[in-house]
């Protein structure tokens, strides 16, 4: 048997036993959430100096910053249906496995243009760099998977360049996630350092040709306006260890915003504390805003990243809301941008072509009278069938 | 003679095979018009499409929930997305060096070969005589009279003999002549075409 299932029913059981205690206890942090909303809806000054003295302790601390419109304001859609080039990139990517037969990567960008309102079908591009022999180690070891990853993202924002050099008029690019390249902790520094500048290069260039770049979170995880209004709450004692209070756990920014925003409107921008800021400085640093995407009866909040070059832009900002409200619709009962799905799919790479491009570069081997490995003894164990039942 | 492709082959058997197209050439074909798989060395099988079948996926049935699709959504699915117009082709004879046979072909054609739309001229020399009628009778699981009223009807536009169409009624209800159910359901499609 794979699971002890006795042993996690009998933890199941016991969640199911706390459930009141829990909601009672969420109840109680979302009412004091709304007080807190309430209390400093407006008090933009006191909430920047909190975020200041926050930042002093931890300046990786990551949080909501006011900028001039008060917590619980809204925008409703601006307009009708507007006329834009829309572009969209995603990437996947194979990691080489040293379990298999050939060592290889891949990496693979899909993108699409789509001309809002043109009754034109969109252009799809895919992009595919196969990694082999030497494209597989560094000068210190072999690639790791964010080596590959950083790849990846680098690749979709190039396409998107690449793109938007392509076409003429309002241009809104856009990628799934956030705006900003992550760099995790296993990845190598020089690496992730040219990987930024490269990314910050492709941002500066948009910018310059006015395009509208954001970054589409769906079910945000990350509650940067819950984080602000905890800064409310704690004294300069607990300001000094500020990573562990968390007075309003559980609460969530998109419980928060279902409250305040109807359908398909957007929320206040507001600036994004995090460790990218020393990062993405001026015209490039990251600011978002929350979007309501689901009908009357049914939210779904959104975060929308964006550079500052488009917070700024009122008309900016109204043509990118605009277009990620039509792109939703377009998708029906689970609104998500069209554009952006297109995008996966184009460039999600399947397990029979992994296995097809696998079994391409054996056969040129073999051609080339090249030595061929096999697979690990561990991975030809796991590949063994199941036990099945004869009928 | 004129070569309109309907498509490639996605898979075959002796019976019947299958055909599939992009939503851009859905245009050329149609229920009952005959077909034809050119293989080489004069040899080519003969069919007539007895079904038309375009599948869903999941994008599509999400789609559909939504109030209105854009022109750019619909002609990205239909032109852009990979979604193949599945053809089923019955197999009623085949051509082995311009002898014309309504027998069974001898093999099936190839994953991936072209497939074309009889012109005038192969449907004329293909329905000279109605032995591959049996094969079309014989189709249990088909809609007989749909199927074979399809392609009378396509088959008299293509030729100059204007009694052709009573000639195949009549070799019809000659070979149905035991089977009253299915000369009835026959009878009752071909009388919306002759």
């Amino acid at each position: 048997m794979p699971i002890n299932f006795q042993e996690v029913y009998a933890h199941i059981r016991e969640i199911g036993l706390g459930a009141r205690q829990r909601r009672q206890a969420l109840d109680e942090r979302r009412a004091l959430a709304r007080q807190l909303i309430e209390a400093f809806d407006g008090e933009l000054d006191l909430l920047r100096a909190k975020v200041d003295a926050a930042k002093a302790a931890d300046a990786n601390l990551r949080c909501a910053v006011p900028l001039t419109e008060p917590l619980a304001s809204s925008h409703p859609l601006p307009g009708a249906a507007i006329d834009a080039v829309l572009l969209a990139a995603d990437g996947s990517q194979i990691l080489p496995d040293r379990h298999a037969a050939v060592q290889f990567g891949l990496v693979n960008v899909g993108a699409i243009v789509m001309k809002s309102n043109s009754g034109a079908p969109p252009q799809v591009h895919t992009e595919s760099r196969l990694l082999f022999d030497h494209e597989l180690y560094t000068e210190t070891g072999s690639v790791t998977q964010d080596d590959i990853e950083f790849s990846r993202d680098i690749a979709e924002r190039k396409k998107l360049l690449e793109l938007a050099k392509d076409h003429t008029g309002t241009l809104i690019a856009l990628t799934d996630g956030p705006v900003e390249i992550w760099g995790a902790k296993s990845a190598d520094e020089g690496e992730y350092q040219r990987t930024l500048t490269e990314h910050k290069s492709i941002l500066s260039q948009l910018q310059s040709r006015g395009a509208i770049v954001a970054g589409y979170v769906d079910k945000p995880g990350a509650d940067l306006l819950v984080r602000l209004l905890e800064l409310t709450r704690l004294d300069p004692d607990q300001m000094k260890d500020v990573r562990r209070q968390h007075p309003l756990r559980g609460v969530t920014d998109r419980w928060i915003f279902s409250g305040i925003l109807k359908s398909r409107e957007r929320s206040a921008v507001f600036a994004l504390q995090s460790s990218s800021r020393v990062r993405y400085t001026g015209s490039l640093s990251l600011h978002f805003f929350y979007l309501n995407v689901g009908g009357e009866r049914h939210p779904s909040i959104v975060r929308v990243e964006i550079p500052e070059w488009v917070a700024k832009d009122e008309s900016k900002l109204d043509l990118l809301h605009a277009a990620l409200i039509q792109q939703c619709q377009a998708m029906g009962a689970r609104p998500y941008p069209y554009i952006l799905h297109r995008a996966h799919e184009i460039a999600v790479v399947s397990f029979e072509e992994k296995r097809q491009i696998e079994q391409m570069l054996q056969a040129e081997q073999l051609r080339n009278d090249e030595e061929l490995d096999s697979i690990s003894a561990k991975q030809s164990a796991k590949n063994l069938a199941g036990r099945t039942r004869s009928k | 003679m004129t070569h309109e492709i309907i498509g490639h082959l996605l898979s075959a058997g002796t019976t019947q095979f299958t055909v599939g197209c992009s939503v851009s050439q859905l245009n050329v074909p149609s229920f009952g018009a005959l077909v034809r798989a050119p293989l080489g060395e004069g040899y080519q099988v003969y069919g007539l499409i007895h079904d038309i079948h375009i599948d869903d996926d999941g994008l599509v049935r999400q789609l559909v929930t939504a109030d209105n699709v854009s022109e750019e959504v619909m002609r990205d699915n239909r032109e852009r997305r990979i979604v193949p117009v599945e053809m089923s082709v019955l197999a009623v004879g085949y051509e082995q060096d311009g002898r014309i046979f309504h027998l069974l072909p001898p093999r099936p054609p190839l994953s991936l070969d072209v497939i074309y739309l009889c012109d005038r001229k192969d449907t004329a020399r293909f329905t000279e005589r109605f032995g591959y009628f049996r094969h079309i009778l014989n189709a249990k699981d088909l809609p007989i009279g749909e199927v074979l009223a399809a392609h009378i009807q396509q088959a008299q536009s293509a030729r100059e003999d204007k009694s052709w169409k009573d000639r195949a009624t009549q070799e019809a209800i000659t070979l149905l002549r035991d089977d009253y159910p299915t000369l009835m359901a026959v009878l009752g499609a071909l009388g919306e075409v002759v």
